[in-house]
């Protein structure tokens, strides 16, 4: 067996152990665990994709998250659509706005896309905050209904329980790291690197940066979108803290503990610091304090994170295995 | 003939400063162009300027009658012009083969949606591009290395390496920006025989570079730049006597030697 | 129409955008002068107005002492700053010196929250209940006070950059770093300095308008995206031209604010940023000279 087919072998049964997981347990803790896991799972994915391969520092995937929640809270309640629809619609929505933020910042430079991308962030909660007549201002949507989705096959799932949110937010996870996987292990996503190691390089073998950066941006924004969607239904409400900084700061420890750039190290960073911090049960002031002193000690020591190490590990293997060109 | 490239009045200003004033110059198809000049007489200017990667202040270029003027760099590489770059580039993390296979993967005209589909489209693609990597690979006495990661290479291993990627996508002219700067000479002959092996498979080839032997030794016809301006074109045998060059080149010591107010 | 409310407006107005000012300069002058966004930067301003609280409250120290205490201290931190943390970043690419100066952040503003919880404190010190008469206009002698330092603070930017050889070294390596290291600059001095004038003026900027709102551990973070928005605003790296957008934009939201009460002032500075990437993406003023 390959490293590859062990590797299939292994995501396999992972999978499947997670979504065993609520059948062994019905401890609303752990399921709680579980949907944060998989909500940040999504949300460090995107970021990943855009910072990790892309090379884009961005802070903007926290206003795609709550746009999406947002665009959902209000159809489902307003309009009486499905909760799969809206949130589909909050993951449109929030893509489109993306090419915009993107488009229009990254003319400019990667240092404006950066200022911009926060102030968007920053944006986003103000007009959550401020435009009452569309988001009904400090006080959000509370006591968002028991949503309920159309399955195919004619079932209709409500999702009264939080084993279903489980479910639904584990196996949306699920789709998005697919998706992200299958865009960054393609040609696509070794544009997205070449742009982010060398982009002169990279322009002058006829690559056009600005068209990956957007994809990247848009893909982020679409599964930050639905992924908000869904997780505003499980907490019941849609409020401005949607939009809180700490989302930002937690997926960005989270991929630069991970490796900018690494899918899998990511992932598992993801999963060790949703459980961790609650394990820990740390108050939130000192977590974030935590969480600066460690951004802070691998921007100076280690900035490629653990996938970053695991890397130079395997480079040094190459350069002993004797076939160094001096 | 018509040439391959022309440029017609290429001007750039930085700041005050006239880096490339008014320059004209023909390319025929399958020649090989030496572009020689002092510091400062605006050869990288130029080769940033046609390759997209500087806005000129005036001029027009045109690739086999296609206009290249103002567009982005990625249009004019897969328009079929390509170029390296005076401090080398590589993609440190990839393998040799891998670096080459990128070089080739926007011009094998597969779409976003075929390579995320995997299917057999993009795997011909992938294989041609392979096949085509080795065969460049060994041409420039590369092979042993194809799966080493990039950063293993030594300088001048490395402007073989970006000499290989520039002719992946099958270009018709490519622009080396000073391919043996910094090289030792045993390395500068394996960089002479891979530009002149590349050149009898069809490529034109524009060299710009400081290592006015190379360019003799390799060149049917040189031009020189001095302060932005064209001041000879021909032959190498012609350019070696131009008394404008030799001023050009020695006008510095020249003055040293006779003292100031000759300027 | 009133008169008199307009001039109101336009005073305050031109104190927060002279407050503004002083904390936008100085990200500015950072960036300028390291290609280094501070996301901290606002921190330091929460951390000078902390200091000038305690230092007046506790310490019982004189409204004057306090301003200077502060700067001093403030200078200060920006050398240790850069010394510390920023000078092994330069030129090591800036997505890591954002990360880092944000790791800064949330360790200073979650760490001053711990501390000091989020309730918001007043300062008093002897001027605070007094106004000056300017014809029909009562005008808070505190707000005069913090324009008067802000507008001293401009005059000592201007001396330094444009009358010493330290201030023109800064300003060459701000324009073309590669040409001021030809020409001997040494780029660790003048980065050092630009930092230490960069925090000073944000600590200040604290201190200044400490007794003129409230002082809570989070008030430079709602503060700093503002400045990020000055700077795009103004022109990425021109300093002048981040004092002359944000006063602008002090005015502008004191104006909106006045007229328009239920109209989003905070959202501002961010909608007009957005115009001006669309409309003109270097900025009302460019980046200066730099090419």
């Amino acid at each position: 067996m390959t490293a590859g087919w062990l590797r299939a072998v292994a995501v396999v049964l992972g999978v499947a152990a997670l979504f065993a997981i609520p059948r062994v347990t019905g401890n609303e803790y752990v399921l709680a665990l579980g949907v944060s896991f998989a909500t940040f799972a999504v949300l460090s994915g995107g970021l990943n994709l855009v910072y990790g391969y892309t090379g884009l520092l961005s802070f903007a995937q926290v206003g795609f998250f709550g746009i999406g929640g947002y665009t959902a809270a209000l159809l489902v309640t307003e309009r009486g659509w499905s909760l799969w629809a809206g949130a589909a619609a909050g993951g449109v929505l929030a893509a489109l706005v993306g090419l915009v933020v993107g488009y229009s910042s990254l003319r400019l430079s990667r240092h404006a896309f950066a200022i911009v991308s926060l102030s968007f962030a920053l944006l986003c909660l103000i007009v959550a905050r401020d435009w009452v007549s569309l988001t009904r201002g400090a006080m959000g949507i509370p006591g968002l209904p028991i949503p309920s989705m159309d399955l195919p096959g004619g079932l209709r799932w409500r999702l009264a329980q939080p084993a279903d949110f489980y479910y639904l937010l584990m196996g949306f996870a699920v789709v998005a790291q697919a998706a992200i996987y299958l865009v960054v292990s393609s040609r696509l996503g070794r544009a997205m690197r070449a742009i982010k190691w060398n982009e002169p390089l990279a322009q002058s073998q006829g690559i056009n940066p600005l068209s990956y950066k957007l994809l990247a941006i848009a893909l982020s924004a679409l599964l930050a979108g639905i992924v908000g969607g869904f997780f505003v239904f499980y907490l019941t409400i849609v409020d401005p803290s949607i939009f809180d900084f700490y989302y930002t700061e937690t997926m960005l420890i989270m991929v630069i503990i991970g490796g900018p750039g690494s899918f899998w190290s990511v992932l598992a960073a993801s999963a060790v610091l949703s459980a961790l911090p609650d394990l820990l049960r740390f108050t939130t002031d000192l977590r974030m304090v935590l969480y600066g002193a460690v951004l802070i000690a691998a921007m100076l020591f280690f900035p490629g994170g653990v996938g970053g190490w695991l890397r130079r590990r395997r480079m040094r293997r190459w350069r002993r295995s004797g076939l160094a060109a001096r | 003939m018509t040439a391959l490239l022309e440029v017609r009045g290429l001007t750039k200003r930085y700041l005050g400063l006239t880096a490339v004033d008014d320059v004209s110059l023909e390319v025929e198809a399958g020649a090989v162009l030496g572009l020689i000049g002092p510091n400062g007489s605006g050869k990288s200017t130029i080769v940033d300027c046609i390759s997209g990667f500087q806005p000129a202040n005036a001029g027009r270029w045109l690739l086999d009658g296609h206009e290249l003027t103002g567009l982005p760099p990625h249009r004019i590489a897969r328009a079929g012009l390509t170029r390296t770059f005076q401090a080398v580039r590589a993609y440190d993390e990839l393998t040799l083969l891998q670096n080459l296979c990128v070089a080739a993967q926007e011009s094998d005209g597969v779409g976003w949606l075929q390579a995320l589909g995997r299917g057999s489209r993009l795997r011909r693609a992938e294989a041609g591009a392979e096949a085509r990597g080795r065969d460049l690979l060994a041409t420039v006495g590369l092979s042993e290395y194809a799966e080493a990661p990039a950063a293993i290479l030594s300088y001048g291993q490395r402007k073989l390496l970006a000499i290989a990627a520039s002719m992946m996508a099958r270009p018709r002219l490519v622009v080396l920006d000073e391919p043996v700067a910094g090289v030792n000479p045993t390395m500068i002959r394996r960089i002479e025989q891979a530009i002149h092996k590349l050149n009898t498979e069809g490529v034109t080839l524009v060299i710009v570079e400081h290592n006015v032997d190379f360019i003799m030794s390799l060149c049917r016809r040189v031009i020189v730049l001095d302060a932005g301006r064209k001041i000879a074109e021909g032959p190498p045998a012609l350019i070696r006597s131009d008394p404008g060059v030799l001023a050009a080149y020695l006008g510095q010591t020249r003055a040293a030697q006779l003292g100031p107010g000759l300027r | 129409m009133d008169l008199s409310f307009c001039l109101q407006l336009l005073l305050n107005g031109i104190v927060i955008g002279v407050i503004y000012a002083l904390v936008a300069m100085g990200l500015s002058l950072i960036f300028g002068v390291l290609e280094i966004v501070n996301f901290a930067h606002g921190e330091f301003y929460m951390l000078g107005a902390m200091l000038a609280y305690f230092l007046t409250m506790n310490a019982r120290l004189g409204y004057w002492p306090t301003i200077l205490v502060v700067t001093a201290v403030a200078v200060g931190l920006g050398c240790v700053l850069y010394e510390a943390l920023l000078g092994s970043l330069q030129g090591e690419g800036f997505e890591r010196s954002i990360l880092l100066t944000l790791g800064l952040s949330m360790v200073l503003q979650n760490g001053a929250v711990f501390v000091f919880t989020t309730t918001p404190k007043m300062m008093q010190t002897r001027y605070s209940y007094s106004n000056v008469s300017l014809g029909d206009l009562r005008v808070p002698v505190m707000r005069l006070l913090a324009l008067g330092l802000g507008l001293l603070a401009f005059g000592a930017l201007y001396l330094i950059l444009y009358r010493t050889r330290v201030g023109k070294a800064m300003r060459g390596v701000a324009q073309n770093r590669d040409a001021a290291l030809m020409v001997g600059i040494d780029p660790r001095a003048v980065s050092r300095l630009a930092v230490a004038i960069g925090v000073g003026l944000s600590g200040l900027a604290g201190a200044a308008l400490a007794p003129v709102y409230a002082v809570h551990p989070l008030m430079g973070f709602s503060f700093v995206f503002k400045a990020f928005a000055i700077i795009i605003i103004g022109g990425l790296g021109n300093v002048a031209g981040a004092a002359i957008a944000a006063v602008g934009l002090g005015v502008l939201e004191s104006f909106v604010g006045g007229f328009f009460p239920l109209v989003m002032v905070d959202a501002l500075a961010f909608t007009s940023m957005i115009a001006i990437l669309l409309l003109r993406p270097q900025g009302l003023f460019g980046r200066g000279v730099r090419v």
